[in-house]
């Protein structure tokens, strides 16, 4: 699949879900909130990393494909265990072009429980502690 | 990154160190393991179950029910877990979740994060990263108390049974925690025995008898396995900081 710039792509996911309150308070609990058959993949410019507990927490904005900007959020594992991996909070800062790949909120299609994450040199970065 | 730069180059190590090693007649995979230190639990352990616990070590003990009372039977029906999707942060009724009450002992074990053994002459402490939890275990040779005061962790005291293993006995809890993620109940008058057995210097396994007369038929026995980080520090969580505000990322 090609990606332009900052146009979304997304993988086997229907367009039209509305936005809705999040459940994603409720991921910590479980990926319940979470569609696990589904995997999306987005890329875009970070406008904030949350470096907080109970699970760190990435904001970006995606170009769609009418060339509009969408707000994007995503959520990780916990900081000390980010951390553990090699991350700090300075790790992705606004303005870091990222490709997201993840699970979306099943009320919120913007939302993702991230599995994979390309930081802005192009490569994977660790997700989990060892 | 650099964590992951020390990991490749220690399973580069490894393979070469193995390689080597696969040479020499006298050594086998067992002697590659450094020797525990003797009566030391000192360092950052997490548990590694094996791959054959995962469908239910990260909530509960064993695989199978353990056999409760008519009284813990009762309580049980009432306990709303998160666990298994049913339900969710406005319906749940886990103490930890909702409250952030301290998660008891056992129950602590199955928040994903660390703890870290500290000892000192009269006492060891348990430090758990999950809420910053601290037990102190005394090893000055005193007995359990015979009529506890009631907490959430219990009072402990330890003793070396030999030299890589150390023996916690808990007694003196409220009844306010659970014993698991899914919301087994306890009474006042659980025991609970950790047998902390250092394998090797690495590997750390810890067998859990629980007993309770009002709640428990029988004993409810397991074990876990833990894992040293020798190169992992704890950080800081905080349930009732960071915990009950996380609705702040639903904005």
């Amino acid at each position: 699949m090609k990606l332009f710039g900052r146009t979304l792509a997304i993988l086997a996911i229907s367009a039209a879900a509305l936005f809705t309150a999040s459940g994603l308070a409720l991921a910590h609990h479980g990926a319940a909130a979470f569609d696990t058959d589904k995997m999306v993949t987005v890329k875009g410019a970070v406008t904030e990393l949350v470096y907080m507990n109970p699970h760190v927490q990435v904001h970006w904005e995606t170009k769609n494909e009418q060339g509009v900007l969408e707000k994007w959020q995503g959520e990780l594992t916990a900081p000390n265990k980010l951390t553990r991996a090699g991350w700090n909070k300075n790790t992705l800062k606004p303005g870091d072009q990222i490709t997201v790949s993840g699970n979306p909120n099943k009320n919120n299609p913007h939302t993702l429980w991230i599995r994979k994450l390309v930081g802005p040199e192009g490569n994977s970065l660790p997700l989990f502690e060892d | 990154m650099a964590r992951t730069l020390t990991l490749a180059t220690a399973v580069t190590w490894l393979v070469w160190a193995t390689s080597i090693s696969a040479q020499a007649p006298a050594s086998s995979a067992a002697s590659a393991a450094a020797a525990a230190p003797k009566r030391d639990l000192t360092g950052v352990w997490m548990i590694r179950n094996p791959a054959g616990m995962r469908g239910y070590a990260g909530a509960t003990f064993t695989k199978e029910e353990p056999e409760m009372t008519p009284w813990a039977i009762a309580k049980y029906k009432e306990a709303k877990n998160t666990n298994g999707g049913q339900y969710d942060l406005e319906t749940t009724n886990d103490p930890v979740v909702t409250k952030c009450y301290p998660p008891g002992t056992p129950r602590v074990y199955f928040h994903p994060y660390p703890f870290e053994f500290i000892q000192t002459p009269k006492y060891v402490f348990m430090i758990y990263e999950y809420d910053h939890v601290i037990r102190r275990i005394y090893t000055d040779g005193r007995p359990l108390p015979p009529d506890p005061d009631l907490t959430w962790m219990g009072t402990s005291i330890g003793r070396w049974e030999n030299d890589t293993t150390f023996v916690v006995d808990t007694v003196g809890f409220n009844e306010k925690t659970w014993i698991d993620r899914l919301g087994h109940p306890h009474s006042t008058e659980m025991h609970v025995t950790e047998r902390f057995r250092r394998t090797d210097r690495d590997h750390l396994q810890i067998d859990f008898i629980i007993t309770d007369p009002k709640a428990l038929v029988k004993p409810w026995t397991s074990t876990f396995y833990a894992e040293l980080r020798p190169q992992w520090e704890l950080g800081e969580i905080s349930c009732s900081g960071d915990y009950l505000e996380f609705k702040a990322f639903e904005k």
